[in-house]
């Protein structure tokens, strides 16, 4: 707990600039601790990332955040867009969340694969509209006139991440990042004040990676702050304004890019818990892991037959 | 122990197969089995000959299972599918359909070809035809056409493609030749199919000694057909049946009287018959029909709007004047006391609707031309772009042409079938068909499986009949309603129940929720029988009928009830309505909403969309669409008792549902329409007991071959196939996440 004593300090910042405001907030599954008294400060108009190993408790903090989940302990307050007063997402519905100018995307994608490009992002901008079943079926010129927008707004957000050329393919038949891209449009399309990134770049090559550092850096400059997972370390220093770094669920530390990669709590945290224990790491690594595999009840420690590997467990 | 029996991967599905007919096969025949029966009922079941006919088809799952993808091989090949069309027309022909009337109960090609045996002195073809030739060149002619497909005969298909032409005109001359020696009043239509399963038969040669392709490009083939001049189809259609109907068909037939035309206009010359009808029956009949034609023609010729339209509402205005005649000529017949002549619109053969419908289809392809009327190259695709709209690429040439002869039919039809099937058609298809577009927003659109789905129905028919006092409790007086009147409250009720049934079940997932709705279901049907407090009169049903429907405007009065036909544009109305209230939903926001819901409910939560509302939306107006049926249905029938509202109907709707294509109006409908209509059909074809296992048979074998449906929704199609035809890399990533995880 490098910075520990960041919260304090933090909070002397005034509450109105503050897009996030989580209080040691604990999420337990059963007996496992998903989040342990994680507490974090977002500032309206920055792009901060969470990094942390697998399992750090990531994706739980964003769901948590977005209301799937509800934590045990503490309290998550959010003003999203200018103006707001903060409000608790506590016990708040998902879509509340939502509303209130949170959006989201997925670490594994979650598009409407059998809608086209273009309607999935129409659904996302016709959360806020008003126009019901009746009009609907009557065709009533409000209606219509909805209906009209929705398609031009969602034709623009297309525009902007570069699919435009795609808007009547189905989502599921879009390449895999341009399948990440529409999910960005469609978070877009319900006007946030922040938009909350799960590993956007997962499976993206090198040329998307590029693309979408410049797309996430022109959402900011828009005036929408962006909070990003991401593993993709060359990424994340290269947009984000500030970092948190989890790490079994615990927040272990905070501050700039230049400041993460020299903390060392953060590279034992990637690399082991000690250098020593990150060497004998690295030693054993290229030791095939089959001779831990069913050695049991056979005293001469033979693998199982056909493994075929020749320095397996005789050694 | 972990030895495992080494079968092949076919025997355990041969063995399915067959025992899964043998069962099929113990049910058929009357269910005795009691203590004295000593196997009685399972050895004259075994040994009914029926059981091979199950045996069979066990043997065709099978096989057809085992080589599916060498059936789908071959059956993509150039000319299989026309074929296979041919052969099931011929096979309707000679099996179903009556080949000479007279011959009464007998009057099927069976009947037919025995009469022929018996009779000497008749031309030799016609003996050859009916004794031998009709199966032996059916043989010949499957089995040749057969191998010119497979294996790329060129000389063959068209030996087959001529043969079959002369066949053709064989069966038609032949059965000329006997009906000719029978005499009497023939409407039989068997030779005419047979005829047009021939020329199928001999397109399927044709296009095997032309096509180079390897796999048939059919759909493309009718688009291309349809596009050459959009609505020609329909103009030659309306053509041959306009001729049929001016030429051979009757017009007036009380007491089996065969007045064709020309008869029926001598007949009624110089009658009370007012002058326009005369004349109609005259020469204004011929000239209108020439006149449609022509504007029809020339319409679809030009590609012009303008006389597109006139050419359409020339047509309305024949369709008007025939109408009118019809009424005339029956009206003028009955008050001149006409032996066997009973009322207005009664004893009308089938010349003036069929005349309407030719009228009506040469309308809609100048119709259709109007509205294809030369948009420029590419606008569709530029409009397509901006507004992504899910009907936009739907509304094909073809499907609009297929909807509108669809609609013609559906008009002017029903009055020339039998009391029998218009009874049919409004009882079990047309309730049916309205019930299916009503569960297909709530399982299709939103999909939710609904289970209980009939008890809303049972809602709206108990309701109507409170309001219309038939129950032991009798409204107050100000609430005694007509019929008519009780449809909104019984929408209004329906969709009370559905939002009180739905708020604290939609919660839950899928089968759950299966579960709670069946038990809703039985909640209102055992009600119904238990009878609380004397309200709904228990198990023999409402006290006294439910009233038709009037409607009074003083100038006109409109009085259900008379025959069937009535409530069959009564329901045609409704249908209409509800078809494009609900087409519009499908494309609106909330139809978006609930594909979103239905695809991804966690990731339509992060978006905004307020899940349990939307899916609530989609349960009330179910609800409403089943109640509105209900209403329908207690005014039609009258008497009706908690029996019409057993579980099993819910099951049926939610079978014609996804037999039809689940999330696809037309499937829907078409669904419904077929399976509805199937077991009225067995009733004469196969014995009773027996009709039930061939529809089995046919919803087995649907599902195994196209699980998507009879008209697959655009949606769903593309959910089921994995998004087929597209980069086959990208579906991993899509599909490796189940709706409920990876959040």
């Amino acid at each position: 707990m490098s910075t520990a004593t960041s919260s304090a300090a933090t909070s002397s910042v005034g509450a109105e600039d503050l897009i996030f405001d989580v209080r040691g907030i604990t999420l337990r599954f059963g007996g496992v601790t998903s989040l342990d008294d994680v507490t974090l400060q977002m500032r309206r108009g920055e792009i901060l990332a969470i990094i942390g190993p697998n399992g750090a408790g990531k994706t739980s903090l964003f769901n948590s955040l977005t209301g799937v989940y509800t934590p045990q302990e503490g309290e998550i307050l959010v003003s999203a867009r200018p103006g707001d007063s903060p409000q608790s997402v506590l016990g708040k519905k998902t879509h509340v969340v939502n509303h209130m100018g949170v959006a989201r995307t997925f670490q594994n994608i979650r598009l409407f694969p059998a809608l086209t490009a273009l309607e999935n992002v129409k659904v996302g901008v016709e959360t806020r509209q008003k126009s019901g079943p009746v009009s609907a079926m009557l065709g009533l010129p409000w209606q219509r006139r909805e209906e009209r927008e929705s398609t031009r707004t969602a034709y623009a957000l297309l525009e902007r991440v570069g699919l435009a050329a795609r808007a009547n393919e189905l989502a599921g038949s879009l390449a895999y990042g341009e399948q990440r891209r529409l999910e960005i449009a469609r978070a877009l399309a319900t006007g946030p004040g922040v938009i909350l990134l799960d590993e956007p770049a997962a499976g993206t090559n090198p040329v998307e990676k590029r693309e979408l550092a410049a797309l996430i850096e022109q959402i900011n400059a828009e005036g929408v702050s962006v909070l990003l997972i991401e593993h993709d370390m060359k990424l994340v220093m290269s947009v984000a304004h500030r970092i948190v770094v989890l790490n079994f669920g615990r927040r272990i530390a905070e501050g700039s890019p230049e400041q993460i990669q020299r903390d060392p709590v953060v590279v034992a945290a990637y690399l082991g818990t000690s250098e020593e224990e990150a060497e004998q790491e690295l030693e054993t690594h290229d030791q095939p892991e089959l001779h831990t595999i069913d050695t049991s009840g056979d005293p001469l420690g033979h693998g199982p037959a056909g493994s075929g590997t020749p320095e397996g467990p005789r050694s | 122990m972990n030895q495992r029996l080494n079968l092949p991967d076919w025997a355990g599905r041969a063995v399915a197969c067959l025992f899964g007919s043998v069962v099929l096969a113990m049910m058929v025949g009357p269910q005795q089995g009691s203590q004295n029966d000593y196997g009685v009922g399972f050895r004259q079941a075994v040994l009914n000959p029926r059981i091979f006919y199950f045996l069979l088809i066990g043997v065709l799952v099978f096989f057809a299972i085992t080589y599916q993808d060498v059936v789908r091989r071959y059956a993509s090949r150039p000319g299989v599918r026309p074929l296979v069309a041919g052969l099931l027309v011929l096979l309707a022909s000679y099996f179903l359909m009556r080949w000479y009337d007279p011959l009464g109960n007998n009057a099927k090609f069976a009947g037919l070809a025995d009469a022929v045996a018996s009779t000497s002195g008749l031309a030799p073809l016609a003996k050859a035809f009916f004794g031998w030739l009709w199966w032996v060149s059916l043989v010949v002619l499957v089995v040749g056409i057969f191998v010119a497909i497979a294996r790329r005969l060129r000389a063959l298909g068209w030996a087959m493609a001529g043969l079959a032409v002369v066949v053709g005109v064989v069966a038609l001359v032949a059965h000329a030749a006997a009906a000719d020696a029978g005499g009497g009043i023939d409407h039989s239509y068997g030779a005419p199919t047979a005829l047009v399963g021939y020329l199928v038969l001999a397109g399927a040669g044709v296009l095997a000694a032309r096509s180079r392709s390897e796999t048939a490009a059919t759909r493309e083939f009718v688009e291309r057909v349809m596009a050459f001049r959009p609505g020609l189809p329909l103009v030659l259609m309306g053509l041959l049946l306009g001729v049929l109907a001016l030429v051979s068909a009757t017009w007036f037939a009380p007491q089996q009287a065969n007045a064709t035309l020309v008869d029926t206009s001598s007949l009624f010359s110089g009658s009370d018959a007012s002058g326009l009808s005369e004349a109609f029956l005259g020469w204004l009949g011929y000239v209108l029909f020439v006149v449609v034609l022509l504007a029809g023609a020339a319409a679809v010729w030009t590609r012009n709007r303008v006389v597109g339209y006139v050419a359409a509402g020339l047509a309305a205005v024949t369709i008007l004047i025939v109408l009118v005649t019809l009424h005339d000529i029956s009206a003028t017949a009955t008050e001149a006391g006409y032996p066997g002549a009973d009322g207005p619109w009664r004893d009308l053969g089938t010349g003036g609707w069929l005349l309407s419908i030719a009228v009506f289809s040469i309308g809609a392809g100048a119709f259709v031309a109007a509205r294809r009327a030369h948009r420029p190259a590419g606008a569709d695709e530029a409009r397509g772009t901006v507004t992504g709209r899910l009907h936009q690429a739907g509304a094909s040439t073809t499907v609009l042409s297929l909807a509108l002869f669809g609609i013609g039919l559906a008009l002017f039809y029903p009055p020339t079938a039998t009391t029998f099937w218009q009874q049919a058609l409004v009882t079990d298809i047309g309730v049916y068909v309205l019930l299916a577009i009503g569960l297909n927003v709530v399982i299709g659109w939103a999909g939710l499986l609904d289970l209980g789905y009939i008890a809303f129905y049972a809602l709206g028919s108990y309701t109507t009949a409170y309001l219309t006092g038939s129950l032991p409790v009798q409204p107050p007086s100000w609430l005694q309603l007509s019929p008519l009147w009780a449809i909104p409250v019984a929408i209004a009720v329906c969709l009370v129940a559905g939002v009180l049934l739905g708020a604290p079940t939609l919660r839950l997932r899928g089968d759950y929720l299966a579960i709670v709705t069946l038990g809703f279901g039985e909640i209102i049907r055992i009600v119904a029988v238990n009878n609380p407090g004397n309200i709904t009169n228990g198990p023999r049903g409402v006290e006294s009928a439910v009233p038709h429907p009037v409607i009074d405007l003083g100038f006109l009065r409109i009085q259900w009830g008379g025959n069937q036909l009535q409530y069959w544009y009564l329901l045609l109305v409704l249908l209409a309505i509800l078809i494009f209230f609900f087409y519009r939903l499908e494309g609106s926001r909330l139809g978006r909403a609930w594909a979103a819901v239905r695809e991804d409910e966690v990731a339509a939560q992060a978006t905004g969309v307020n899940t349990t509302r939307v899916k609530l939306l989609a349960f009330a107006i179910g609800a409403s669409t089943s109640g509105l049926a209900g209403v329908f249905f207690a005014s039609d029938i009258g008497y009706f008792n908690p029996q019409n509202f057993i579980l099993n109907n819910s099951i049926l709707i939610v079978a014609y549902v996804v037999f039809g294509g689940m999330g696809s109006l037309t499937g829907a409908i078409a669904g419904a329409a077929v399976l509805t209509w199937l077991p009225n059909f067995l009733r004469d074809q196969v014995p009773s007991e027996d009709r039930v296992m061939w529809i089995g048979a046919v919803l087995v074998i649907m599902m195994i071959f196209r699980p998507q449906g009879l008209i697959p929704a655009k949606r769903r199609e593309a959910e089921l196939t994995g998004l087929a035809g597209h980069d086959p890399s990208v579906r991993p990533a899509v599909q490796a996440v189940p709706a409920s995880e990876g959040v």
